[in-house]
């Protein structure tokens, strides 16, 4: 269903997901080009944060396939994932409230003092100082535990976690997630940073309109556990994306009001 | 790196020795010294072990059982003609084993850890009871031998002759558990180790990652079963290494459950009045240490002031929650301070 391009780093074909008696995902084709910024859009329970949770290995899929640069992939675990360049940022964070600042940039990519087993504190300070200041993300002291910071600057650290990889595609779940204007546009600057890099390739999953259309290159919808829109955001509107919302709910109600 | 938490029981703990050795002239002394070492030292060790399941979040409820389990299974070993080196280190490894399947059946399984290992608790001290027929043993290369030499003396200039009686402790047993400061030489060598690797390795760092944050520690790519799996290893192997120090120490070992759970009781309350955390997420070995310290002071100093043993327990009691009670309003202080 999803046309061949040469240029996709992720394409997902017919990806479907049940947990139980509940259909998350039902059929879900999605492509992403290089450097691209692609919103994913949907209502709450429309499976978004479900289809994030398998691209980035954390769960496996009913049927379906996914492609990394043209390759199968089928991730078996985070690391997995990983090891295959796609980085998550997940809504709940996946920060560690007790850990420093620097200790969460670098879970799981520790450095230590090769060949001994010792943390190298030191040197990922460092580089975790240097990583945030060419970001632009202004945090105090990062020896501190996470628990103390804002909510904006955990979401920040969360991106610059992602960003501070070797991963080239990067997956952000609600990354505007309680946080104020200010904050909010803190990480928009981010995004749009690491698009200019062109490094990497982002698929991000936001709630307000104008925040896609001013951030990403192009928009997917889900609906009901499938793609209902896909379109450049240069050719859609806030009206027409409402318009999908409003259908969709109107169709609801008249199934529901026929059911009863 | 050592987190302010500890400093407040240092702190207490300090307080409670100023307290004792104001008030008997015996507590500052070399030999009551020698004394407390058995007080704290063995519950030092198991504590430390301890901190490392209780920053998961989780407990062990069985090591008191492990400790009971090692020696009769080092007295098997011993007796179907391994040398004892080997086995203590197969009696360990059995330990560990029982590690294992307490972390199996938590992590993997799900069983929460309190009841996995309630149930590990009763399975191991019932096998313990058969192995061991409900008799005590004597342990393997521990047993005190004696002999009388000459041995000659001056006194004022002239030489005397008198027998002496010597005992003769063999290097086996000086090394786990008999020699004066044994227990407080492996204490202190498993509490720097075991500090060292929550501090500065990564087996530290995830486990109070999964303590702090399970899911997200998931989420991270931490393996959490694996963490989780082998810090229950870890906590067995210090409470079985402890139960064969005791068992040397002592030259006999009952299959006592009693006596057993008693242990671990207080090998938990040293872990918490160290201030790690019931909840998970935060704790620290050297203050492990301190709490063991803690305990074994109040309980030297009381029977040094000539507390009547059936007030010892209730005295006891009432001055772990006096000193928690400080510790809390300590802590508080210096967080209004500024300095947690």
């Amino acid at each position: 269903m999803t046309e061949q391009m040469p240029d996709d780093v992720l394409r997902v074909e017919n990806i479907a997901k049940r947990f139980g008696p509940v259909t998350a995902l039902r059929d879900v084709n999605l492509h992403l080009r290089k450097g691209e910024v692609l919103g994913l859009l949907g209502d709450n329970g429309a499976g978004k944060s479900t289809l994030i949770k398998i691209l980035s290995g954390f769960q496996k899929q009913d049927s379906g396939e996914m492609f990394v640069h043209g390759q199968p992939y089928a991730p078996r675990s985070v690391d997995a994932a990983r090891a295959s360049g796609i980085e998550t940022v997940y809504q709940d964070l996946a920060l560690i409230d007790e850990l420093s600042v620097y200790h969460n940039l670098f879970l799981r990519r520790e450095k230590v003092h090769r060949p001994l087993p010792f943390l190298a504190n030191r040197e990922m300070k460092r580089q975790a100082r240097e990583a945030l200041d060419e970001i632009g993300i202004n945090i105090p002291r990062i020896d501190v535990a996470v628990a103390r910071l804002s909510g904006g600057q955990r979401q920040a650290i969360a991106v610059a976690r992602t960003a501070n990889s070797d991963a080239d595609i990067l997956l952000l779940d609600e990354p505007l997630a309680a946080m104020g204007a200010k904050e909010g546009s803190m990480i928009l600057d981010l995004v749009a940073r690491l698009k200019q890099e062109g490094r990497v390739s982002i698929i991000m999953i936001l709630h307000n309109y104008v925040h896609v259309l001013q951030a990403c290159d192009r928009v997917s919808m889900i609906q009901d556990g499938a793609i209902a829109l896909d379109k450049p955001t240069a050719e859609t509107s806030v009206e027409e994306l409402t318009e999908i919302v409003v259908n969709e709910y109107r169709r609801a109600r008249q199934q529901n009001a026929a059911q009863h | 790196m050592l987190s302010l938490r500890e400093g407040s029981i240092i702190v207490v703990t300090l307080l409670v020795a100023v307290y004792f050795s104001l008030n008997t002239s015996s507590f500052l002394t070399s030999a009551n010294f020698k004394t407390l070492l058995p007080y704290f030292a063995p519950f030092a060790i198991m504590a430390s072990g301890v901190v490392f399941v209780m920053i998961l979040g989780e407990i062990d409820l069985s090591i008191g059982a492990t400790y009971l389990f090692a020696p009769f299974l080092f007295y098997k070993l011993a007796h179907a003609g391994l040398p004892l080196v080997p086995a203590v280190i197969v009696a360990l490894i059995a330990c560990m084993a029982v590690g294992l399947v307490n972390g199996f059946f938590t992590a993997v399984v799900g069983i929460s850890s309190f009841v996995a290992t309630l149930g590990m608790l009763f399975a191991l001290e019932g096998f313990t009871l058969i192995i061991s027929h409900g008799e005590p043993v004597e342990t393997p290369g521990a047993q005190v031998t004696t002999s009388t030499h000459n041995v000659v003396h001056v006194i004022n200039g002239v030489h005397v002759t008198l027998p002496t009686t010597v005992n003769h402790i063999s290097t086996f047993a000086r090394i786990f558990g008999a020699g004066v400061y044994s227990e407080l030489i492996w204490a202190l060598l498993v509490v720097a180790i075991l500090q060292t690797v929550l501090t500065f390795t990564r087996w530290g760092l995830y486990t109070v990652a999964v303590g702090s944050n399970k899911l997200g520690a998931a989420e991270a790519g931490v393996r959490v079963r694996l963490v989780m799996m082998r810090n229950f290893v870890l906590c067995a192997s210090t409470a079985g290494l402890v139960g064969i120090l005791e068992a040397v120490r002592a030259s006999s070992v009952q299959p006592d459950p009693a006596g057993a759970n008693e242990i671990l009781f207080e090998a938990i309350a040293a872990a918490v009045i160290g201030g790690t955390l019931m909840t998970g997420g935060s704790g620290t070995v050297v203050g492990a240490l301190i709490g063991a310290l803690f305990l074994g002071i109040l309980h030297d100093g009381l029977i040094l002031q000539g507390v009547n043993a059936n007030y010892l327990l209730f005295y006891l009691g009432l001055a772990i929650i006096l000193a928690m009670t400080v510790n809390v309003y300590v802590q508080r202080v210096r967080r209004g301070a500024g300095h947690d």
